[in-house]
């Protein structure tokens, strides 16, 4: 059962994932407890088999989603952009099928690094340009399939292994670059923000990224990452959980210009109850958990007021 | 008939490209190949062909989303030149060794630094290993042609490589010429539909692209790669052969000559130079100088045979080039004629350097450099172990 059919049936979200197939092979090599690959299952059962998917190098690549030993990691056609070019690559493909007439779903499902950083400017290009293709970021904070170097979305005081933690520096000295606020500002159809520890949002987020057809749909997925970050991998879907209920990462969605908190956070925990189950940030002081708190209530007011808009 | 038009090189190309009717192109405007773009998306606004034209953000985009068309099926062509193909490097390496039979014409010029926006070879040249055929072409009337050609010598079955139509910027980019425009039906006749069989993403056959590749693999593609290559070197002169025979117009396929048949002494030229070489060698011959042409159109795949053919019992030859290779002192071409030689090679060879950064090479230049070759034929000068540099003012 497709999406179109999906608007007269109410089925829950539980009766989705029993019932659409799974995209993705048995038997991929993530880690233990890793939830970017409950997300990938999730969106690609969503989208279906009518897909062309971009899986760019990073972890998701990096576990042989596109294939090994002469077999295919999906049941759909999957390929390995470069890192730094797979929104244009995937502007290419859908072009072509509108060329023709065909209406495919063309689909990046690509790390932090490869979006927000080395691919960044062939992702606003193709966002400016109107390419209709569907852009799922998985933002786990870092380069972690290569062993957890810093990115321009790791935080603020994070450990990585290349903003160490020694006696003369503490960690990355910047603050994260708030990727899906920056595809916000480029007008594009339909911007949303999403976790696995909110599936039906999700889904529902991919349902409304395949309606669209004047443009991108851009969905960047808040994925925490137990191997790099330094938690138990039973905890994911909990931290994950955090990162929304202390307002870290808010879940909100931006349709043709119109901003709508998609889960109103109204007693936010602190960010230190987020902060303190990771290992990546044992170190920080209470100022470094202080300047944080800081840029997270800035950024939830400034997402508050585009609301009101 | 065909349509006689008086156009620039830029233009040439547009045209040629518009008749090979490419489903998407792409490209990022870039000194001088600038007007290549303009014209190109000026046809398609006019309705002269429906191809989607997508305006990418830069040259390694343009570049990625010709891969992407071309591995959804379509047939797709782009240009750039210098700095843009630099930038491009990541994706270009890729489009020849995913076996896409895109078709990119580069207006070649300099390398910076210093900065220059002029003519020059240097920028394909310098990428000549990179998995595409690169063929060099003379006049206006060649661009256009070859741009015909080209779509059929990438998509042949037993090439299956992207090619690269490359031509001087200004010299022939900006240069006026009569151009004869092929007819629209006897292209189509001449170039069937572009039907990928070896690798298309589409949900309706499902297939991985490029996964991680080990080693022995890899190795097998690179041979099939190279093989497709040397099947490039028959296909091109194929594909030359019928188009003369349908549009009347030859170029010898991965080389070609003047007045070379009883020559002892050989020039050897690639691109726009080779029309001043000409009438410098009329001079030549004019006082009795037995000397000719050899002038490369293909680079890669590089016509070893013919080049050893031509030069067989010759008293002396030498390569103009218009570019550099740092670190032997003379010029890519002259390295590529000496390997082709090898042991084969009994006669004094020599390397000029000149016209680089637009700078012209004149008639004079030209005349000198053929004194030099014939000098060394009658033993009065050895094979330099430097490039001689053609410069102006220094003809004599
Ligand atoms: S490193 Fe992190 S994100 Fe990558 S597969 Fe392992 S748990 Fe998942």
């Amino acid at each position: 059962m497709r999406a179109a059919e999906m608007k007269t049936i109410k089925m829950s979200a539980t009766d989705k994932m029993l019932a659409y197939a799974d995209m993705v092979a048995p038997g991929i090599t993530s880690c233990e407890g890793c939830n970017v690959e409950l997300t990938m299952r999730t969106v690609l059962k969503v989208l279906g088999p009518n897909t062309i998917v971009a899986i760019p190098p990073g972890c998701m690549g990096g576990v042989q989603t596109v294939g090994w030993e002469d077999r295919m990691g999906t049941k759909i056609p999957v390929f390995f952009p470069l890192l730094d070019n797979t929104a244009s690559m995937l502007g290419g493909i859908k072009k072509y099928y509108e060329h023709i007439g065909r209406h495919v779903n063309v689909v990046a499902f690509a790390g932090d690094g490869a979006s927000v950083d080395a691919g960044f400017q062939a992702l606003s290009g193709a966002a400016e340009r109107g390419d209709n293709i569907i852009y799922i970021c998985y933002d786990n904070e870092g380069y972690m399939n290569t062993g957890f170097q810093r990115s321009g979305s790791t935080t603020k005081g994070s450990w990585t292994s290349t903003t160490p933690v020694g006696a003369a520096h503490k960690g990355k000295k910047t603050h994260r670059k708030d990727a899906p606020m920056i595809m916000a500002m480029h007008d594009i159809p339909y911007v949303a923000t999403a976790s696995p520890a909110y599936i039906p949002d999700l889904i529902a987020k991919v349902e409304k990224a395949m309606q669209v057809r004047d443009g991108m749909a851009y969905i960047h997925v808040y994925n925490a990452c137990s191997t790099g970050w330094g938690y138990q991998p039973c905890k994911s879907i909990d931290i994950c959980r955090r990162s929304v209920q202390t307002r870290f990462y808010p879940l909100y969605e931006v349709e043709h210009g119109k901003f709508k908190l998609s889960l109103d956070i109204k007693q936010p925990k602190p960010v230190k109850d987020f902060l303190n189950q990771l290992k990546k940030f044992r170190h920080l002081s209470e100022s470094d958990i202080l300047e944080i708190q800081e840029l997270v209530d800035r950024r939830w007011n400034r997402l508050l007021g585009l609301c009101q808009i | 008939m065909e349509k006689l038009v008086v156009v620039d090189g830029n233009h040439a190309a547009a045209l040629g490209a518009l008749l090979c009717r490419p489903d998407v192109v792409a490209a990022y405007p870039i000194t001088p190949q600038t007007p290549l773009v303009e014209h190109f998306t000026q046809y398609i606004a006019d309705g002269a062909l429906d191809c989607a034209i997508l305006e990418p953000e830069s040259e390694h985009s343009a570049m990625s989303i010709l891969e992407g068309a071309s591995l959804a099926g379509g047939r797709t062509f782009t240009a750039t030149s210098s700095q843009g193909l630099a930038l491009m490097y990541e994706p270009y390496f890729r489009a020849s060794t995913m076996r896409l039979p895109i078709v990119m014409d580069i207006v070649n010029r300099e390398m910076i630094s210093p900065q220059t926006i002029w003519g020059g070879p240097q920028d394909s040249l310098s990428v000549r290993d990179a998995g595409w055929i690169q063929i060099y072409v003379e006049d206006n009337q060649e661009i256009l042609d070859m741009n015909v050609q080209a779509f059929k010598i990438a998509e042949h079955k037993d090439v299956l490589l992207p090619v690269n139509i490359c031509f001087d910027g200004f010299y022939l980019s900006h240069m006026t010429e009569g151009v004869l425009v092929c007819e629209q039906e006897k292209v189509d006749a001449f170039l069937p539909k572009y039907l990928p069989e070896h690798v298309k993403l589409d949900p309706e056959r499902p297939m991985a692209v490029d996964p991680l590749t080990p080693g022995a693999y890899l190795q097998y593609y690179r041979e099939l790669h190279m093989q497709a290559m040397d099947n490039a070197k028959k296909v091109i002169q194929q594909v030359n052969d019928e188009f003369a025979q349908l549009f009347g117009r030859s170029y010898g396929g991965l080389v070609d000559t003047y007045r070379l048949e009883d020559a002892d002494y050989v020039l050897i030229t690639m691109g726009s130079l080779t029309g001043t070489a000409r009438v410098a060698v009329d001079y030549a011959r004019q006082k009795g100088v037995k000397v000719g042409i050899l002038k490369l159109r293909s680079i890669r795949p590089f016509p070893k045979e013919l080049v050893q053919q031509y030069l067989k019992g010759r008293k002396a030859a030498g390569v103009v080039d218009r570019n550099v290779s740092f670190g032997w002192h003379c010029g890519i071409t002259y390295l590529e004629v000496l390997s082709a030689m090898g042991g084969a090679l009994n006669m004094p060879l020599l390397p000029f350097i000149g016209g680089l950064g637009g700078e012209d090479l004149t008639i004079e230049l030209l005349a000198k450099a053929i004194d030099y070759i014939v000098a060394a034929g009658k033993g009065r000068y050895n094979t330099p172990q430097q490039a001689i540099w053609l410069v102006k003012g220094e003809e004599e």
